[in-house]
């Protein structure tokens, strides 16, 4: 939608505006646009499509669930504050989303520090800082894409990589033939490389 | 890899090519981990953060010619502090008058980190429309130039959200206009 406004002799100034009334079919950037005009609406959607991402990141900074939580209502505070700040030139939303959430995460804990505790003995094959970011950054997109299946290509996903049953206990666990289980999970997987290679995580 | 860790070949009919990008999906999963579950106070949006407001002075609607003046002094004076950058948490309030019987102001909030300027719109006795939206834009030399938001009204009284991302410095005013139409139903006082 176009509008044009004059108010005067010389006027003649044209802006474009889309307005679509429902935030589920917009994407991540355009929500962050709205969400910088205060659309709540669109916040929360925007919270729905992340919530998720945002906590697993908080618990693998934090690795307390109580303070993870905490965090992450403080993340969702960042991103409705800084949303004006957003230029889709500059990158993608799922990575400045992920900065935002990272800095909230790190500001807060900056700000009310871990009490003092035991020494932690770190295990010679614990994975080093740039291998923890890049393990942080694919389950924070992972997570993300995850939001964009259906439910039931969603639940055929968790069933099959994180319940620890076979695809055969699934098809019993959902009552539904294994050749659907196993088509489903390929459509799944399908759709999840799409979206991991639209928000720059590609697969 | 450990024994639990699921099988590519296992959980799809037929078998996936090496180069296939559901083999890097897949890895990606196992990387990840599950997504953690969601407490119930997490699971839906918490209302968006208040920004806080300086309370303005409550004035007189009817207000004589002086007042209105006043007001516009006291938007230029808003303009000038925000261009001199020494009153950047101050909140200001703005009457907008036109249409007959309508009228509405602009709370215009503390500025966010971002440089967002959020602002609380409040109209009344503007007619619904029955197509399309009002929408409000900062003025320069009586041209609308940027565009605040746009806004649906029903009968009475509606208060909506909406903001200026630019330096308002930049404008003198703001006019409210029904989408498409370049003629003004409400405006800022003639400065």
């Amino acid at each position: 939608v176009e509008a044009v406004i004059g108010l005067g002799p010389a006027a003649g100034r044209t802006a474009e505006t889309r307005f679509v009334t429902d935030p589920s079919a917009l994407r991540d950037d355009e929500l962050i646009r709205r969400v910088a005009g205060r659309d709540h609406a669109a916040f929360a959607e925007l919270h729905g499509r992340y919530v998720r991402a945002v906590l697993g990141l908080a618990l693998r900074t934090l690795r307390d669930r109580g303070r993870a939580e905490d965090a992450t209502q403080e993340v969702f505070a960042a991103v409705w504050r800084s949303a004006g700040r957003f230029d889709p030139r500059r990158g993608a939303a799922a990575p400045w989303l992920y900065a935002v959430a990272r800095n909230a995460i790190v500001d807060g804990l900056r700000r009310a520090p871990e009490p003092p505790g035991e020494p932690v003995d770190v295990a010679a094959d614990e994975p080093g800082p740039p291998e923890q970011a890049e393990a942080a950054w694919a389950a924070w997109s992972v997570h993300r894409a995850l939001e964009s299946l259906s439910d039931p290509e969603r639940k055929v996903i968790e069933l099959a990589y994180w319940s620890g049953l076979s695809q055969s206990e699934v098809a019993t666990f959902l009552g539904i033939p294994l050749g659907t289980v196993k088509t489903r999970t390929r459509s799944a997987l399908q759709r999840l490389a799409g979206v991991l290679e639209e928000q720059g995580a590609k697969p | 890899v450990n024994e639990r860790t699921p099988r590519l070949d296992d959980l799809v009919e037929g078998t996936v090519a090496e180069s296939d990008p559901l083999r890097n999906v897949h890895a990606l999963l196992i990387t990840a981990g599950a997504p953690p579950e969601l407490p119930p106070h997490l699971a839906a949006a918490p209302p968006a953060p208040r920004t806080s407001v300086i309370p303005f002075p409550r004035r007189y609607r009817f207000a004589v010619i002086g007042a209105a003046a006043a007001l516009a002094v006291a938007l230029l004076g808003a303009g000038y502090a925000i261009g001199r950058g020494t009153q950047p948490d101050e909140a200001y309030a703005v009457e907008m008058t036109g249409a007959p019987g309508a009228s509405a102001e602009i709370v215009v909030l503390a500025r966010d980190g971002g440089g967002n300027w959020p602002m609380e719109l409040t109209v009344r006795g503007l007619p619904p429309l029955d197509r399309g939206h009002y929408e409000l834009w900062l003025t320069r030399d009586g041209k609308a130039v940027e565009l605040c938001g746009a806004f649906d009204v029903s009968t009475g009284e509606t208060t909506v959200s909406l903001n200026a991302p630019y330096r308002l410095r930049d404008f003198d005013g703001w006019v409210v206009v029904a989408h498409g139409s370049s003629e003004p139903v409400l405006r800022t006082a003639e400065i």
